[in-house]
């Protein structure tokens, strides 16, 4: 095992009573120092895993490792984790001091030590001065640092965060997302993070686990995910796609939409039925003449940084398009896009057959 | 800015208007004035009487038997001090009404018409006016009993001066400094307020931290069939208490009791004095009121508790509490924080729980040497003084006494009470 390797999980079930699981044969693992994203719907298991790290849950099946110890049955105060709870769960009756010094004053630690700790703390997320206050007192999104302070004074070597942001304003939410990258730099520490939004995801993560139905769909880095998806789920989960339904006639060349069209996935049985996923951002509108795809326009709609306009082809597919470029509804107009846009998903793959299968095209591509 | 008048009508209008009416006549507001004056009139044909009398009767307090009744020569002063209070207000506000019409001619500003006026009373005043027959009612139901208690604290009114037969007179602070000076009185007052004290806290207390223990087990995560137990736990509540105490009455009595007959005989105890000895009978009633008065405590606390987010207690086991620390830093502070202002009610409740006391043992069992019995709290002492032997003039210094105490207890507890300035703890 790679001595990186912090949190490694070996098939992990957890299951409530006859239900179905919660979370399904479940392995991975998460190493130092890195920002790692839990993404998926509500419901799809990515809370449970934070609380089996946490030790406020067990696993039915299945070992948890920490440090490379198994840790299924270790009580939650003596992990080296700390969590940043959804709603913070700060005590309403201590002042912001005396949250951030609740940790301490269990351990019984020394007064003049637990002022030291906790000044430190607070100046790590930016809360300095703020020591009497009440907590009622504090805004969201300082009641959100000093949650973070109450986490990070136990020097945890884990902090898990239970989507720490949903319940900010988005403006707030977008300068804490920068803050939150930020002060896992600065602590050097491993960063859970647990959302059910994507563009939190792609803007923090180092690494993104995708969940859905108590499995891991797809894990990788932002722009991996976010340009390979896997299957259907993650490509309409991150971000927007069209995806259509085509035909794998040989390699580099797909059918879809009626007609064939030259791409830079290989690895298929000749003729396999797949799914295409080409992104709003990718289609380029011109004449008809010159497009690859000719479709016309249903609706548009100005979202500020671009238009997004609702096409159909004549097949009947939708198309969704991000441009800049106005167009007047009911215009038939062209599409071009090009090979490396088209994005060729099998049908059933498997993490590890994607995986594999991608490497294969990696090497392919690197002797060429 | 200084304003620039034209003229001085203000000032004459005003000082016309000490008789009513006259200033609004010269700020040629004629029905206005008119009705005023009437008014004024009429107020002093009607109240003319009542006044004369009211006001020598409550100087002297009478001065012939049997031709003056002191006591409602007293309460004919009273009326007069309440209907002079109301005349004054009227002819503050006739003054006020002509200086500002007036002040309005200075400016060179139209007056309103008699319509407008109309409209603008019925307008802003209407609130007034609906409000006016319950604050009349209350003056003569709250404002004049409370006066009638303090002027009676500083007479000697008792059975040895009561009218018809005698006259009643008015002897300063007498009634407090025999409270204190007297040994009777003073080691009867003494005893009392002990008890009262004593009896509050006690009792108060107990049953305080009878319905938060029980609201805290009862909300333990794994015990099966919460509903029903709390069902049966907030039961006493349903009984009304006097129901409640007279049935404690029969079964704490000495020779057939239930309690003593049966349950102590069970253990091989044996009889308990509990309606003679005074410390039984303490014992007794503060073990009773327990049993009213905690399921209140405990729905409140049940209520509450169930508030706490599980994750305040998560984020406690992260750091490493146990048990009994997140009870001691978080449950009880968060409860405390949450029901203290209902606490102090419970307090100054039990400070006033005169039915229990009555209902109970009549305040008893009697003790020499002082005229309250050894259950008496200061309610049911004046209770006793004022029903049994006529020491009215005592029973309303002392009641002058409690009330100030009640009020500076109350007062002060609320200002510091933490939830009476922050409302929204959770």
């Amino acid at each position: 095992m790679d001595k990186n390797t912090i949190i490694r999980f070996e098939h992990v079930t957890k299951q409530y009573d006859d239900d179905p699981p919660v979370l399904d044969d479940v392995s991975f693992e998460i190493e130092r120092g890195k920002f790692y994203t839990l993404l998926g719907p509500s419901g799809c298991g990515k809370t449970t895993i934070l609380r089996l790290i946490a030790g406020f849950t067990e696993p039915t099946e299945g070992n948890i490792y920490f440090n490379g110890k198994v840790i299924n049955n270790v009580p939650p105060n003596q992990r080296q984790v700390n969590t940043v709870f959804q709603d913070y769960a700060l005590f309403p009756h201590l002042n912001v001091f005396e949250n951030v010094a609740f940790g301490l004053r269990i351990k019984k630690m020394k007064e003049s030590e637990i002022e030291v700790k906790v000044k430190e703390a607070l100046r790590f997320v930016n809360l300095e001065g703020y020591e009497n206050r009440e907590i009622n007192e504090m805004s969201g999104g300082q009641r959100q640092r000093v949650a973070i302070a109450r986490a990070i004074v136990n020097e945890p070597e884990v902090l898990l965060l239970d989507e720490p942001l949903s319940a900010l304003d988005l403006k707030l939410r977008t300068e804490m997302q920068y803050e939150l990258r930020e002060l896992q730099r600065r602590l050097g520490i491993t960063f859970i993070f647990v959302t059910h939004d994507q563009e939190e995801a792609l803007a923090m993560s180092d690494e993104i686990f995708v969940l859905n139905k108590g499995k891991i769909q797809q894990s990788g880095t932002p722009t991996d995910i976010y340009d390979e998806p896997i299957n259907r789920f993650v490509a309409e989960f991150i971000g927007e796609s069209n995806i259509v339904p085509g035909k794998m006639i040989k390699d580099f060349l797909v059918e879809f939409a009626g007609k064939q069209f030259e791409c830079v996935d290989q690895g298929f049985h000749p003729n396999e039925p797949v799914e295409i996923v080409i992104r709003p951002e990718d289609l380029e509108i011109t004449k008809r003449d010159h497009g690859k795809l000719q479709v016309r326009v249903d609706s548009l709609l100005f979202r500020g940084v671009h238009y997004e306009i609702c096409c159909y082809d004549q097949d009947g597919n939708e198309w969704l398009v991000h441009s800049t470029k106005k167009v007047g509804v009911g215009d038939e107009i062209g599409l071009h896009f090009d090979p490396e846009a088209i994005h060729v998903m099998r049908l059933g793959e498997t993490e590890e057959e994607f995986e594999k299968r991608l490497g294969a095209y990696h090497e392919v591509n690197h002797e060429k | 800015m200084e304003t620039i008048y034209q003229s001085n009508h203000r000032k004459i209008a005003a000082v016309l208007s000490v008789i009513p009416g006259f200033g609004q006549l010269y700020n040629r507001q004629y029905v206005k004035g008119i009705l005023f004056f009437i008014l004024a009139a009429s107020f002093f044909v009607i109240f003319g009487d009542l006044l004369d009398i009211g006001l020598w009767g409550i100087v002297t307090l009478g001065t012939q038997v049997p031709r003056d009744h002191s006591i409602f020569l007293l309460v004919q002063g009273i009326l007069s001090l309440i209907v002079i209070v109301f005349g004054l207000g009227f002819f503050a506000f006739n003054l006020y009404d002509a200086y500002k019409n007036g002040q309005k001619r200075d400016l060179g500003l139209r007056l309103n018409t008699l319509r407008e006026q109309y409209r603008t009373l019925v307008d802003s005043g209407f609130p007034y006016l609906m409000i006016s027959p319950g604050f009349i009612l209350l003056v003569f139901v709250v404002i004049f009993p409370i006066i009638f208690v303090v002027l009676l604290a500083f007479t000697n009114y008792d059975l040895y001066h009561s009218p018809p037969a005698k006259l009643v007179d008015w002897v300063g602070f007498q009634n407090f400094v025999e409270l204190v000076n007297l040994d009777l009185w003073r080691k009867t007052f003494i005893n009392v307020l002990a008890w009262t004290i004593v009896w509050t806290f006690g009792a108060t207390t107990l049953q305080i931290a009878l319905g938060i223990f029980l609201a805290i087990l009862v909300n333990q995560k794994d015990l099966k069939g919460k509903a029903i137990i709390r069902t049966i736990f907030i039961l006493p509540w349903a009984v009304p208490a006097f129901v409640s105490i007279l049935i404690f009455s029969g079964m704490f009595n000495e020779s057939f009791g239930v309690i003593n007959k049966t349950i102590l005989a069970a253990f091989g105890i044996d009889s308990i004095p509990w309606m003679t000895d005074p410390f039984w009978t303490k014992v007794a009633l503060i073990l009773i009121q327990s049993w009213i008065g905690f399921p209140f405590i405990f729905t409140m606390t049940t209520g509450v508790l169930q508030a706490i987010p599980d994750e305040l207690y998560e984020a406690a086991t992260v750091d490493g509490a146990t048990a009994w620390q997140k009870f001691t830093k978080i449950t009880l502070p968060l409860v405390l924080y949450a029901v203290a202002p209902i606490l102090i009610t419970q307090y100054t409740f039990n400070f006033n729980n005169f039915n229990i006391i009555y209902l109970f043992n009549s305040g008893g069992p009697a003790v020499s040497g002082q005229n309250a019995g050894a259950t008496d709290i200061l309610i049911s002492w004046i209770y006793r003084l004022t029903m049994t032997s006529a020491q009215y003039s005592k029973a309303a210094a002392i009641t002058l006494l409690l009330s100030l105490f009640v009020m500076t207890v109350a007062l002060w507890q609320f200002r510091k009470t933490k939830s009476f300035k922050e409302e929204d703890m959770m």
